[in-house]
């Protein structure tokens, strides 16, 4: 075992980790449970967090090469007792069905307003194609988002 | 998953000592870039993984007669980086933007992709079609064509990928890229490129090649040969990929069979022919 340096949801955070460890087992070992491990293959998407700002599968990534850059996860997005526009608004639309995609949806959706905060359907779709959902038709979720992007430009949220 | 025999991970500041550090033990160690193929495929032989993302190696910079791309670079950094946008009309945007799903763009390299080299992929295939050339270092620093880089790949230690470089190519230089695949990123059936430089409406510099078949991409050059010089009509769009069918090398395999793969050549070509006589660039998945 390993002491690597993580940076995790704004906190540093000193954890144990073999040197062959991912990302997802060193965060889900530390009580970040939000990640989810679904095929631990990159296929699914429900153990997306954001790295240095850009949504990766944390199954995909080697937990040392996450030192010295900034993790972000679900338990991390709002920032405090509240809820983050994106979050409210899979609510409001019904995004949510068994919720196993959900954080893993929620934060690509964030990598993608934080990069193209007025999105064409095209690029939403494009943005979750590494996100699975087995509940729904995907509908949902990307209604949830527009509805997320307008409301973060408004501000009326923030 | 995981990569539970690893040991140690090395971090080199320089490609020399990189170098040292693989054939000092070939069996034992990899280099690592993203890591996602080491993650899924690493052998259990594997104790030590060699990062070479110290080595300075990423950015995308434009010089006066090539691109350069650092191996380090990520493939969404490439696909969102501004000279990109403009080179060969977009053509590299559009099929780094069909390669895996973003989570995995954010994190693959492109010196991983040209080094892994898996037969489907796609980032081979573009490199082919744009004539690029691969920098390596493997005790010394060379350059090397990328077609000549896959044909030369008989050394036990493969060279350490350190950068592409694309060669500038005429104002009119255009590409079309086309592959079949059922889901957005499932491994495609087949893919195909195809680049052309339109001199008043006569094509030159013709590269035609196709990939996953199930074999790395190669160039077709009875295709290109064919469409050298000749004008983009219906006759000669449907000749050239009569002639790309032909000359591709298909065969079987658990997703396709030879003869389909034959038949997604000849139609893969004919659409990215008919799409770049229409003057645009967008491909399909």
């Amino acid at each position: 075992m390993r002491r690597l340096e993580l940076t995790i949801n704004s906190a540093r955070r000193v954890v144990d980790a073999a040197p062959g460890d991912t990302l997802l087992e060193v965060l889900r070992r530390e009580g970040y449970v939000g990640v989810k491990k679904g095929c631990g293959s990159g296929d699914c998407g429900a153990c997306t967090v954001l790295l240095d700002g850009r949504a990766v599968n944390a199954c995909l990534v080697l937990a040392a090469k996450a030192e010295k850059r900034a993790i972000l996860t679900i338990e991390g997005l709002a920032g405090g007792d509240g809820l983050h526009p994106i979050q409210e608004a899979f609510l409001d639309e019904g995004a949510v069905q068994c919720g196993y995609c959900t954080p893993g949806m929620v934060l690509s959706a964030y990598d993608l307003l934080s990069r193209s905060p007025a999105p064409n359907e095209g690029e939403i779709r494009e943005a979750i194609s590494g996100n699975l959902c087995r509940c729904t038709g995907y509908v949902k979720q990307i209604r949830a988002i527009r509805a997320a992007a307008e409301r973060m430009r408004s501000g009326r949220n923030e | 998953m995981g990569l539970h025999n690893i040991q140690s991970i090395a971090r080199p500041t320089t490609a020399d000592e990189a170098w040292r550090l693989r054939t000092a033990d070939p069996e034992a160690t990899r280099f690592l870039g993203g890591g996602i193929d080491l993650i899924l495929y690493t052998p259990e032989t594997v104790t030590t993984l060699i990062d070479v993302s110290r080595l300075g190696h990423a950015g995308v910079t434009a010089g006066r007669n090539a691109l350069a791309i650092g191996a380090g670079t990520t493939l969404s950094a490439i696909l969102e980086a501004p000279e990109i946008l403009s080179y060969t009309n977009g053509f590299l945007g559009d099929v780094l933007r069909h390669v895996a799903s973003p989570l995995q763009r954010n994190v693959a390299t492109i010196g991983g992709a040209v080094a892994r080299a898996h037969p489907w992929s796609d980032v081979v295939l573009a490199l082919l079609v744009l004539d690029a050339v691969v920098e390596v270092f493997d005790g010394a620093a060379r350059s090397i064509a990328v077609v000549d880089f896959y044909a030369s790949r008989s050394q036990s230690v493969a060279p350490l990928v350190t950068g592409i470089r694309l060669p500038m190519r005429m104002p009119s230089a255009r590409g079309a890229f086309e592959k079949f695949a059922r889901t957005g990123f499932d491994v495609g059936l087949l893919n195909c490129a195809c680049v052309v430089e339109l001199a008043k409406g006569v094509c030159r510099g013709v590269r035609i090649a196709a990939g996953g078949t199930p074999s790395l991409a190669r160039r077709l050059p009875e295709a290109e040969e064919f469409l050298e010089g000749n004008r983009l009509s219906s006759e000669t769009i449907g000749s050239t990929a009569k002639l790309a069918a032909r000359g591709v090398n298909a065969r079987d395999d658990r997703r396709a069979s030879g003869s389909y793969r034959r038949t997604l050549t000849e139609v893969g070509v004919r659409r990215c022919l008919e799409r770049l006589a229409d003057g645009g660039a967008e491909g399909t998945r």
